[in-house]
This record gives structure tokens, sequence and C-alpha cells, in this order.
């Protein structure tokens, strides 16, 4: 693979790699150092890689493992959230609807946060970012049984609190 | 979309069912204006993927120093090192053989018996040594000849006293 082919074909998949790895890390300059390494990794070996059939599962299992080892590295058990860059601004709504939508995202971001970290990250790579279950599979180095049955329990666990909220307003 | 069509996609949804084109249908559904009253929290979900999705790292300052790292080569680590190393894997492996030799010869110099040992490389040398050898053995054999015979006369004056008795006691 030349330098062409790595911009064209390996780098456009910098920003699904970012999103992720700050998932983990819930910190932007670690992520953006985890996909930097990722992509030096790549590049470095791309002669054994050769036969890789999909670059992006595989650069987001690098991507996965290089953020574990650094959390596991900093210590960290638990990731925070990155709240503060979400702004659900709505033109149409009135300031007091406006409030109501940013509190529910609020909220929503703390449901997946309180998510178990494989479901996270299985919630993740779904309703985020769209891949499909096979893709999943290799990128977790799941079974698809354990990807499905995760995805369930994450989409239901939202799903529960989320009735809460329309229930109790809590 | 007619309320039906997404409360049946949102049942799939829910567990686990629908297609990624599915969810894509639902995605922009919930991106719309006009939600009902029963699914606004389901739309803040929908947007909240939506959002981290445009979560990205497009700033060029990325690429240019990403590209800058693989453009240069991994610096040489201490070239002085490598060699050190290699040297000292070369003496290890000789002084390995030479210890090996000398023990192996000092276990066969031990189990070969003293007496076939040569002592002399020279022939002359050794015919000298020999004839001197030979030379202090009969001069020995000479001495010890000498008094064997003083043993004898003895031997012979005993055996005239005894026949000389014998005679008189005829």
């Amino acid at each position: 693979m030349n330098l062409e082919a790595f911009q064209n074909r390996v780098l456009p998949a910098k920003n699904k790699l970012f999103r992720f790895a700050l998932r983990f890390l819930g910190n932007e300059e670690e992520a953006k150092d985890i996909v930097q390494e990722v992509f030096i990794r790549v590049w470095n070996g791309r002669e054994q890689m050769a036969d890789v059939q999909n670059w992006e599962a595989w650069c987001m299992r690098i991507t996965r493992n290089l953020s574990l080892d650094r959390i596991r590295s900093l210590t960290r058990k638990q990731t925070q959230p990155i709240e503060e860059s979400f702004n659900v601004q709505h033109e149409a709504l009135t300031p007091h609807e406006s409030t109501e939508a940013h509190e529910s995202m609020q909220k929503i971001t703390q449901f997946i946060a309180a998510l178990p970290e494989k479901q996270r990250q299985i919630i993740h790579l779904r309703d985020v970012e769209g891949y499909s279950y096979n893709e999943i599979c290799d990128i977790l180095e799941l079974d698809m049984n354990q990807v499905k049955v995760n995805l369930f329990r994450a989409r239901n666990a939202v799903r529960e609190k989320l009735t809460k909220i329309n229930a109790y307003g809590l | 979309m007619d309320s039906n069509k997404i409360d049946e996609l949102l049942n799939k949804y829910w567990n686990c069912e629908t297609s990624l084109e599915e969810e894509q249908q639902l995605r922009e559904y919930f991106r719309g204006e006009q939600i009902p009253e029963q699914w606004k929290e389901t739309a803040t979900l929908f947007r909240y993927f939506d959002t981290h999705k445009k979560k990205t790292l497009n700033d060029g300052a990325f690429d240019t120093a990403l590209m800058k790292k693989i453009n240069t080569p991994p610096p040489s680590k201490g070239k002085v090192v490598r060699i050190f190393y290699n040297t000292l894997r070369i003496a290890a492996g000789v002084s390995v053989l030479v210890v090996a030799t000398f023990l192996v010869r000092n276990e066969i110099r031990e189990s070969t018996p003293q007496e076939m040992v040569d002592t002399y490389d020279d022939p002359k040398l050794a015919l000298e040594e020999t004839k001197k050898a030979l030379m202090m053995i009969s001069k020995s054999f000479g001495t010890a000849e000498e008094k064997a015979k003083k043993i004898n006369m003895f031997n012979e004056a005993q055996q005239q006293i005894q026949k000389n008795e014998e005679k008189r006691a005829l």
C-alpha cells in the first residue's frame, strides 16, 4: 500500500476511530492520540496486512485494543461522558422546550454512560456508527450471539429508563 | 411515514430485529419536527445518536501531524546500543564454547589411566631415560645378588654342619 492508497482508503475512517476512542477515554486529546497511534501502526505494518479484508473494522479493533491499554495504564476505571459538547438547539422550540430537550439529552448521556462497557461499545457501533452485526463481531472479537444479546440488553436498559421519564417525569 | 409503520419499526428496533436500513429510516423520521408526544424521549435518543456521529476530527492539523510522522522513518534507536548488544551476544557464545571445551578436556583427561599418558615426545630422550631406568634396576639386582650369596654361604654351612652331625650319630 502506498501513501496515496493509505490516504484514500484508511485515513477517512479517522472520525469513526476518534469517536470510538472517545467513547472509551472520554477525553478528546487522549482519543486523538490513540487514533494517531492506530494509523502509525497500520502504516508501519502495511506489508503484513495486505490480506486484511475490512480495513475499517480492523482499524476499529486496533483502536479498541489501544484504548483499553490506555485506560489500563491510566488506571481509570470509568470513562467520563462528554456532555459539554452536545448542544441540542432547535430554533423552533421555545426556551422552555429547549431546556427540556437539553435536559433529556443529558439524561440519555447518563443512561448510556451507565451501561456496562461491552454494551456501551456495541450500542455505539450499531446506533451511532451504523455497523452491521458482522462488522461488530469483527471489531469486538465476539460471536454474533453475544453481540445481539448485549445490544438487546443495552437498548432495553435505555428504553426502560426512557419509559420511566415518560411515566413519572424523572 | 405513518405512525403505525413507525410503531412497528420501533418495536422491531427494541427487539433488535431491525436492519440497518430500517434503523436509518427511524433516524431520519426522528430528525423531523412533528414528533408525537409519546415518542418525544425516543426521538431524543435518536438525536443523541445523531449528535454523537457529528463529532469529528476534521482538523487539518491532525492529518499534517500524522503525515509528518509517517514520512519520517522512526529514529533508529541507539545504533551503539545495538552493536554493543550484538558484540555481547557473540562474546557470550564464544565464552560458552571455551568453557565447554575446557570441561570436556578435563573430563577426558580424568577418565584416561595415568600410565597410558605419554611422557616423552622425543624418542632419543625416551631411550636414554629407559636405559637409565634399566641400569638402575640392574644395579639393584647386582646388590641384591651379593647379599643373596652371603645368605647362601650361611645356608651351605648349615647344611654341612647337619651332614657332619648325622655322620657322627651313625
